[in-house]
């Protein structure tokens, strides 16, 4: 039997990703290189044919799935619930814990500036994050990391696919360059000699100094 | 609400004090590293006043930022602490800024990718169709059917369960002998009331398999009208011919005979040529 069509049986059989090692399982003459060469060759073969479906890298495995231009037909049969999309909260907490696993909650919370019990909460229901371990200091706390399920939500073939920090448009630049300016105070404290304030102070007097001149924001 | 005539805010559409700051100034080209903390200040300010009727906690957030921007701008008021010349007090909220931009970009990529997820779809999308069940097979038996087998359900005899290999202790030519007398003296009857004195299972075997030599030698005629419905034992042609010396008229549990065909009345047993281990 042709490694490819042995392999082809399986992949149809499944409704979730397999990785190379679990469909070697299937016959003793196959291993993980000869799984690898017949996925090769099945995904080449779907893409010439314009076969309706075509072979997906996901979540460390490989799946079956149809192209995304049959969407349309597709979802007029949307009976079965599935995943829905994320709320921007949500897609921020679980980009930061991404980046920064494991990571406790404080943690993400500090990096949004805001509380995130509930949205932490609805990611671990999701299971798109994890309990994968306790932090250090006050209570142990409880440290978060990614689950395979956020692959598969998100169609990342694997970890090393997330979108790295060099790649986005705004880059986390060392302080050094920040701290090393000379001591320039904005614009409009220059005239201000005020010593001395609390933070009460500070603040009327920041607003009686604001600059009175609006920028155009374009 | 419009901050300097310009700056039209919604705090409900921002994820959050971060959001709102990184919002003015982005949008009104601000140099991140050389922020003008007086003027961001206080349009942060104005942009969430209105926080101040809504969620504690929610303002509370955008309060703390607040506290934190009026710090800033007090710090750069005064000359900085010894050894800390060359720390801009605004560097620590300018890496959060920064921080923070980075994660809302990864948040874009992760909705990107989460949207053409969604458009692939996997085995098991499309439901099946219902497929009939068991429910919907038509009943074939009337309410009289299923009465009449409830009456006929009895409580399960205890019995042991291992297995053990013995020899009878019935005599199959006891069963023959009550089965043909009782059929003379009523013309039928009914294998239940044939069995009913004994508990023993093995009374019903022995007494089924008596029966079923009988109806071969056609001493008793054996009649059922369906399956699982009582077994009726009925005269046979040869009914009267020389079965009448053979009943013992033993009574449950009297006169057991263990082992096959030993007996005192053995003529008949030999007529009748029936090996009790052989069914």
């Amino acid at each position: 039997m042709n490694d490819a069509r042995i392999v082809e049986a399986i992949l149809f059989a499944s409704d979730a990703p397999l990785s190379p090692g679990e469909i070697a399982r299937a016959d003793e003459s196959l291993d993980e290189d000869r799984v690898e060469a017949a996925l090769a060759s099945l995904k080449a073969e779907y893409d010439d044919a314009g076969h309706a479906f075509e072979l997906r890298e996901v979540a460390d495995g490989v799946q079956l799935m149809t192209r995304p231009e049959f969407a349309p037909y597709l979802e007029r049969f949307d009976t079965v619930p599935r995943s829905s999309r994320l709320s921007g909260p949500a897609l921020e907490a679980l980009a930061i814990v991404a980046y920064r696993q494991p990571i406790s909650r404080i943690e993400v919370e500090y990096v949004r500036g805001v509380n995130s019990t509930g949205v932490i909460r609805t990611l671990v229901e999701r299971e798109l994050i994890a309990g994968v371990g306790r932090g250090e200091g006050v209570g142990r706390p409880v440290l978060y990391g990614t689950t395979l399920k956020f692959m598969e939500h998100f169609g990342f073939p694997s970890m090393e696919h997330l979108p790295r920090p060099e790649e986005l448009p705004v880059i986390l630049r060392e302080r050094a360059p920040l701290a090393a300016r000379p001591e320039a105070p904005d614009e409009e404290g220059q005239g201000d000699e005020t010593p001395a304030l609390d933070d009460e102070a500070a603040l009327a007097a920041v607003l009686a100094h604001a600059d009175q001149r609006p920028e155009s924001p374009e | 609400m419009t901050g300097d005539g310009l700056l039209v805010v919604e705090t409900d559409r921002f994820h959050g004090p971060l959001d709102l700051l990184l919002h003015l100034i982005r949008t009104q080209d601000i140099d991140i590293f050389d922020i003008p903390i007086a003027r961001i200040t206080r349009q942060f300010l104005e942009a969430i006043e209105v926080l101040a009727d809504t969620s504690v906690d929610e303002a509370g957030e955008f309060l703390e930022m607040a506290a934190v921007l009026v710090r800033i701008k007090a710090r750069m008021l005064l000359p900085a602490p010894a050894g800390e010349e060359d720390h801009d007090p605004r560097a620590d909220l300018v890496h959060r800024l920064l921080e923070y931009e980075m994660i809302r970009e990864v948040a874009a990529r992760l909705r990107a990718a989460e949207d053409d997820r969604g458009r692939r779809f996997e085995k098991g999308f499309v439901q099946p169709r219902p497929r009939p069940g068991a429910a919907e097979v038509p009943l074939e038996v009337t309410w009289e059917d299923l009465w009449a087998a409830a009456l006929r359900v009895e409580a399960p005899v205890d019995r042991n369960l291992d297995h053990r290999v013995a020899a009878r202790r019935v005599a199959l030519r006891e069963k023959v002998g009550l089965i043909v007398e009782t059929v003379r003296r009523t013309r039928r009857i009914d294998f239940a009331s044939l069995v009913a004195p004994w508990r023993e299972r093995i009374h019903g075997v022995m007494t089924l398999l008596a029966g079923l030599e009988l109806g071969r030698r056609r001493v008793v005629s054996l009649r059922q009208r369906e399956h699982f419905s009582p077994l009726w034992f009925y005269g046979g042609r040869n009914l009267d011919d020389g079965f009448g010396e053979m009943v013992p008229g033993v009574a449950p549990g009297a006169d057991e005979v263990v082992g096959r065909g030993v007996s005192a009345s053995g003529a008949q047993t030999d007529t009748l040529g029936v090996d009790e281990g052989a069914p």
